[in-house]
Parts: C-alpha cells; structure tokens; sequence
C-alpha cells in the first residue's frame, strides 16, 4: 500500500511561499522530502541520491565535510571523521561514558554539564555538529528545489527521545538557520507516510529500528485521526549495535594476530566497524557474506566467512529487547497482539530477515515494507509539514510523551506530575510551599523516566522559583504549571497564589544551551558556516559550468551544421551568460545561469547522441545488433 | 448553551466554535465537563466522550494554526493542553469520581488515607504474593496465583465502581460526610489499580526473562 492521493482537488495548490521540508536527521543517514502535487517525495539533486550520510570530516584546514565524501576518509583520518552524532545529542559526559571509550577524540563536559567534542583543536556540541548536518541536508534540498531556498521544516526524533534530546535536535535546526514548525516523532511521520488514514478505524503498530535508536508505537485510527495510544522504546539500541556484535568477532580474532595496541588504532577501529556494516548488509540478502578488514595503508587484509545462521544467533539478544519494548507498548496501550490490524517496519535495520520474521511472528502479520524504510520518515515528516503550512485539515496526528515527568520529593523519590503516554499538548499544575520564614526562593529538580528513585530517572535540570513575596513558612502557596507542548518539549510557569496577588515567579533552568548562547553561536563562526557552505556551492557550480563550456566548445563546430539557427543563436547566447555569471560568485545568478545553460545545450546533445548511436551501429556487422 | 461571539452559533464547547472555527481563551477553573460541554454527571459514554475529544480536537489542535499569529498559536496550544488533561480526568471512571469528591469540597486523597477496614485484611495478604513475585519473579506456581490474583482485583475494582456509581447518582451535597466515605472507596481502588499495574508489569518482566 503505498501513499495514496487524498482529496487532491479540494486542497488549495501549492505556492512556493508554503513550503516547509521535511526532515529525517537520522543517526546513520539523513534525508529531506517536501510535499509536492498531492504527495510527499525525497528531495534529491539530479543525478544524486538525497540520502547524507550523518557524517562529518574535518580536514586539517578548511571547511568541515559531511556525506559521503566525509564517510570515506573514516579510515585514512579517523581522528577527524565523526559518526553518529545523534547519540550525544542531549547528552552528559557521564551518560556516554562506554561508548566514549572506542571513540578516537576527545570528549569533554562544558560549564553547563554538556558534552563536547574536540576535533582539529576546536571543541563542538553535538548540536553544532548536527546543524553541519542539517545544512548540508538542507543544501541538498534547496538545489534539488532549483535553488529555492525553503527554511521552514519539520524535524523528525526518535518517539523515546526525552526533554533534553529534543530541546537539542531544535537547538540544531536554529544553529543551522532553519525554522522547525514542528519536532515530530518517527514512528509517527512513518505512519502518516503510509497513508493509513484511508482505513476508517484500525489499530496500528510501528516497528522502528534506526541506525542508532529503537522505537515501538502504537496507535490508532478513527475519523482521519491518528492517535497514539502508547510510545516505548530505547534510544540506545539500533543498527549500530548489531554492527558492534561483528566488529566484537573481528576484534576477538585479530588480536592474537595483530596484537591489542594495533587493535585500539583508531583506523583499525574504523576499518573494523566498516566491514561490519557492509558485512551486516550482506547478510540481508545472502545466507553467507565475508567480513572484511582492509587497510591498505597497514597492508591488512583480513577475511571471514560468517553464514547468516550464526550472525542471527549473536543478534538473537538484541533482537528480544526489541520485543519487549514491544510487549510493553501494547500493554500501555491495552491491547494485544492479535488486535493489531497493521505492522510498519520503519529504519533500515528492519531488512534484517531475523528482525522481520521475529517482529511477523510477534503480531501474527505480515508487516509493511512497501516503502523504502530508510525514506518513509521523511516522507512522513513532508506530510505533516504540509499540515503544519495549511494544506490540509481532514487528518491529524495527536502524540503522546514517551516519558513520565516527576519532581523530586523530599527524600530523593519522584512524584510524578505528568504520566508517560499522555497525550501532548499537555499540562498539569503542582502547588509548591516555603518552609521557612520570609523563604523568597525555591529550588526544585525535575526528572523524566518510570523508575521509582530521582537519581535513576534522566534529570531535566534544577528549577529555581524567585520572588515570592516575604511571609510566614508554609504560608507562600506556588502554583507550577508543567506545560508539554506538540513538540514534546517541557515548559515551566509558576505563580504565587498566597498573596492572591498571583506574583510571576521567575524560573531559571539550568540545563542545555541558553537562548543566549544559541545568538552567541550563531553569531561565531557557526553563522559563517551557512556562507562557507553557499560559497562552497557556488564553486561547485562554476566547476560544473566550466566543464559544460569546454564540452560545448568542443563540439559546437562538429554539430553547429545540424543544428538550426535559433538553436545555435540560443546555446551561444546562454554559454556567454553562464560565463559572465562565473565572474561573480552570486548563488541565485550561478544556478539559473546553469540551468539556463544546460536547457540550451539539448539540441546539441541530442544530435551528438544522434551521431554517436548511428557511427556505433555502422561499426558492428548487422547480425551483433 | 453559549452562543460563538463571532458568528452566533451554538457554542458545544467554551474552547471553540466549530462552525466558523475561532478558537477562545476559556477562563480558569472551569470543570472539565464545562470544558467538553457534557453534563455534569459521573455515568459518562466513553465512545460518545472520546468521539466529542476527537471533534474538539480537530478544532483546537496547534497543527492547524501552524501559519497563524503567535498569539494564536499559544492560545491552540493551551487549549489543546485543556482539552487532553480534561479527557485524562473524565476518561478513567476511578480519575472521574476522584474529581467529583475533590469538587464537591470533599477530602483530598492525601488528606484522608484510609481504607474500608473489611479490604485492609486482604491487603495484607495480596502484599505479600506480590512481594514474593518481586523477589523471584520467575518463581514456580506464581504465574497462576498472580492471574487469579488479577480476576479478583478485577472483581473488586468492578463492585467498588458500581458502589461509588451509586453514591454519586444524584450527586451529593457539598461537604456531604459521604464524600469522606467516597474518599475510603476510592482508596481501595487505587490500591486494586496500583496492584494490577504492577502485576502487569511482573508478567511483561517474566515474558522477557523467558
């Protein structure tokens, strides 16, 4: 079933000035996709695949480098390569201790208890680095748009991700001079891309395992209204993981051949978890692949033989505490197994055949995978940015909060304020009190998590209330409104109702990035990144029309006889123009110059193909063709 | 019922109207029934109350004031917020009656703890199952005692609603002392519903174990 047209004729038509992308910033792969003629497609360049690899290369000088072309100096510069920034987003230094210890740069904890990372002697957050991301996703996007540049988007994160991940992944997109409509939940993009509003009503589970996250989601469909009933998950357990299982083998043989010191070589490390993924891969479709380690610099080449039996075995673990995510899900939800009508696998980790036929086995159903799982949450995203823009009103998506939102009491246990699984927006309001004379201040810790201890719970940081009015302990009555918006992101408001004069209390958080630091970093450096990536862009396309000038000029002569006039007059009078443009360093003039350019040069390229075909099938003796 | 200030039809909800689509700035401190525009009353259908959620919904929610007013949008976020908690409260009939007693100026769950004395007996015995599963919870004959254990909270959770149905139909009066013995029921019931959570999740832990 894929996405099919819904009331296509009756939606107003799109014009530019409602655009918004949507955006999969993915932990493995990022994408972007945009709502266009009835339905959501992948944004991508001529001739290129839209999907960046969420990796960034730092060259000893110069502009940092993210996609592919990042991706292969992973081996050869491992020091300057980064993978799966997602991970830390949102993150402390404690949080990442273990995954800290295979990474080949330094970490360290800013003022405000963030994780850093240092690269080429500068320190970066997680948030920079994903808005390096974003930019070029972005970059891709607009040029696949002709070089309309869309800045509004909707932004997709795992559904488990708490407070402060989200906070950071919308902390990001500003970094990177987006305008987030909205943060919305994977699992949930990917249902909308799926197009199961066409059911009347019906029950429906998403099976997410992404590059680094898992997410299971239920939810369900009545009147063009889809609600989630229930989120659980883990934002520590995807594809990455199996990968590691690989890379733990390889380790475990190379060893003894190699000796542990070359084995903690950050190249070696690279190589290793490489030939795992592409190993991982291989499995998908064959029963036997080779696990590889090639570094050629080192002249190690190291093969194995794994059958698809084995690898299934070592996932098995992995595999169940999805499963078990899912068993909870569906509780949360009160529902079982068998009144699940549809199952969506979402991430590319669910072409794993063992994923598949667990997941099949668990709901009875034959899953969806009609849609290419590494594009379905873009493509979900770019329709609920269509929503968001107005295009349309007969669907919409209510969401939950995957995480229980408590205040710590006295004595280090959590009183829970807002239950996991509530739908968003939501609200609730907790009275607070002095319990000292003339008291003007109030601390108080909020945390998000089921357990039952504040210090086993994920802390969203130390609220300070100030400004109560001076009076007798016990007296001052705070009313704290917790507010979760459709983002999924927590806000705080207190008023001092003892007085009844309901006093503003002044709230301070103390965690993530400041609005200020956000203008400061955006003023720094990080503001000229966007320039440096625009001129980085308009050199790729002076590049580009140079080559067309070159290939024009050299065949101009040979076709100008075949050619009609207007035809010659034409590519002429674009060549001249693409050239001038070349002169400047203007990104609009540059792109439509080359476009321009390229619309004029089909007669040629039409009639050199012409010649070519017919000087190739003159060459071979009749019977070949 | 209220009439829409912009184009005079009836009003189902004070959040917004339907028919042209203006949303409004409800004053603090109405009820959630007044918030849904349902009659104050503790029986409730909960497919006709979840139906009227979904409508207001579709009224409310900030998806569609993505292009509006900042000031508008706020305003679709804070009634969507309104419309969910009020849904939260009248939805579960245990959260329901718990708000009845609450309004009706009876005691506050943390003012008045107590038990029906008749249930503290069973507590006790239930307590001690439950912590036995907690200790081992892949213990042998223990999956079968925690389901009969279930049917039973069930039972008392079904016969402990219909009671308080009835105390609350008609509704007390304010301050009434049968809102102190409301408050007693209610306790049990959240005792049988904190039980029957954590027999879930012992049963959810052990299909994990296996």
């Amino acid at each position: 079933m894929g996405y099919i047209e819904l009331n296509v004729l009756n939606a107003p038509a799109t014009t530019p000035s409602t655009l918004a992308l949507g955006i999969d910033l993915g932990t493995t792969n990022s994408l972007a996709a945009i709502w266009k003629d009835g339905r959501p497609v992948v944004l991508h360049p001529e001739g290129k695949s839209g999907l960046v690899p969420s990796v960034i290369h730092f060259p000893p000088d110069g502009m940092p480098i993210v996609g592919r072309e990042a991706r292969d100096h992973a081996v050869a510069d491992p020091r300057h390569v980064i993978f799966s920034i997602k991970r830390f987003m949102g993150r402390g230094l404690a949080d990442m201790r273990p995954e800290l210890a295979s990474l080949p740069y330094q970490a360290s904890e800013s003022d405000n208890g963030l994780i850093q990372l240092e690269v080429q002697g500068r320190k970066y957050t997680p948030e920079q680095l994903s808005a390096l991301i974003l930019m070029r996703v972005h970059d891709l996007a607009c040029r696949a748009l002709g070089g309309q540049d869309v800045r509004k988007c909707v932004i997709t994160v795992p559904a488990y991700f708490d407070d402060t991940q989200r906070q950071a992944t919308r902390d990001a997109a500003r970094l990177a001079g987006l305008e987030v409509l909205r943060i919305v939940n994977e699992p949930t993009a990917a249902s909308l891309a799926y197009g199961l509003d066409q059911r009347d009503k019906g029950n429906v589970a998403v099976f997410d395992l992404g590059g680094g996250t898992f997410d299971v989601t239920v939810l369900t469909i009545e009147d063009s209204v889809f609600r989630v009933l229930s989120t659980a998950g883990d934002t520590h357990l995807g594809g990455d993981d199996f990968d590691q299982l690989l890379a733990g083998l390889a380790r475990a043989e190379l060893g003894p051949l190699y000796g542990d010191e070359l084995l903690g070589d950050p190249g070696f490390q690279q190589a290793i978890r490489l030939g795992a993924e592409q190993c991982k891969i291989a499995l998908t479709n064959d029963p036997e692949a080779e696990l590889r380690v090639v570094i050629p610099a080192k002249r190690i080449s190291w093969r194995r033989r794994i059958e698809r039996e084995e690898f299934e075995a070592l996932c098995a673990p992995l595999v169940e505490r999805t499963i078990s995510a899912c068993r909870q899900a569906l509780s949360d939800a009160k529902l079982e197994p068998g009144e699940i009508d549809e199952v969506v696998l979402v991430g590319g980790a669910t072409r794993m055949p063992c994923v598949r036929e667990r997941v099949q086995r668990f709901f009875g159903r034959k899953p969806h995978t009609e849609l290419n799982p590494d594009e379905v949450v873009a493509l979900g995203a770019a329709v609920q940015a269509n929503i968001l823009m107005g295009g349309r009103r007969d669907m919409l998506l209510m969401d939950v909060t995957p995480l229980s939102l408590g205040v710590e009491t006295m004595g280090g246990a959590v009183s829970k304020i807002i239950q996991r699984n509530s739908t968003i927006p939501c609200e609730a309001t907790e009275g607070f009190t002095t319990y000292v004379d003339n008291q003007t201040g109030l601390d108080f810790h909020i945390v998000q998590g089921e357990r039952e201890l504040a210090h086993d719970c994920r802390s969203l940081g130390r609220f300070q209330l100030k400004g109560i009015p001076p009076m007798p302990a016990g007296m001052a009555r705070v009313a704290v409104k917790f507010h979760i918006d459709a983002d999924g992101v927590l806000t705080v408001g207190a008023k001092e109702l003892g007085t009844g004069k309901s006093a503003v209390v002044e709230i301070q958080p103390m965690h993530g990035l400041t609005d200020a630091e956000v203008e400061r970093m955006l003023k720094e450096g990080f503001a000229h990144a966007r320039e440096d990536f625009d001129q980085r862009r308009a050199a790729d396309l002076k590049i580009e029309i140079g080559t067309m000038v070159r290939a024009t000029e050299s065949n101009l002569n040979a076709g100008r006889a075949g050619l009609d006039r207007e035809s010659v007059h034409d590519l002429e009078e674009a060549m001249e123009h693409a050239k001038q443009a070349c002169s400047g360093s203007d990104l609009k003039a540059l792109q439509k110059a080359r476009d321009e350019f390229e619309r004029a040069t089909l007669p040629l390229a039409a009639l050199l193909m012409n010649n070519v075909a017919q000087k190739a099938l003159m060459g071979r003796k009749l019977g070949d063709v | 019922m209220q009439r829409c200030p912009n184009c005079d039809a009836e009003l189902e909800s004070p959040l917004g109207c339907a028919a042209c689509q203006r949303i409004f700035d409800p004053p603090e401190g109405l009820s959630p029934f007044e918030l849904l525009g349902l009659p104050q009353a503790f029986a409730l259908d909960e497919a006709h109350l979840r139906r009227r959620v979904l409508r207001l919904g579709r009224l409310v929610h900030p998806d569609f004031f993505g292009n509006a007013p900042a000031q508008e949008r706020e305003l679709a976020e804070r009634n969507s917020a309104r419309l969910n908690r009020a849904h939260e409260l009248l939805a579960d009939p245990v959260e329901r009656a718990n708000w009845f007693v609450t309004a009706l100026g009876g005691p506050a769950e943390n003012e008045q703890r107590s038990m029906p004395q008749a249930f503290l007996a069973e507590v006790l015995e239930w307590n001690e199952l439950l912590e036995e599963a907690r200790a081992a919870p892949a213990g042998s004959g223990l999956r079968e005692r925690l389901e009969a254990l279930a049917s039973t909270l069930a039972a008392e959770r079904a016969r402990g609603l219909k009671s308080i149905a009835a105390h609350l139909a008609p509704l007390p009066e304010r301050g009434s002392l049968l809102l102190r013995e409301l408050r007693t029921q209610l306790n049990a019931l959240r005792y049988v519903d904190r039980a029957l959570s954590e027999i879930e999740s012992l049963s959810l832990a052990r299909a994990s174990l296996r």
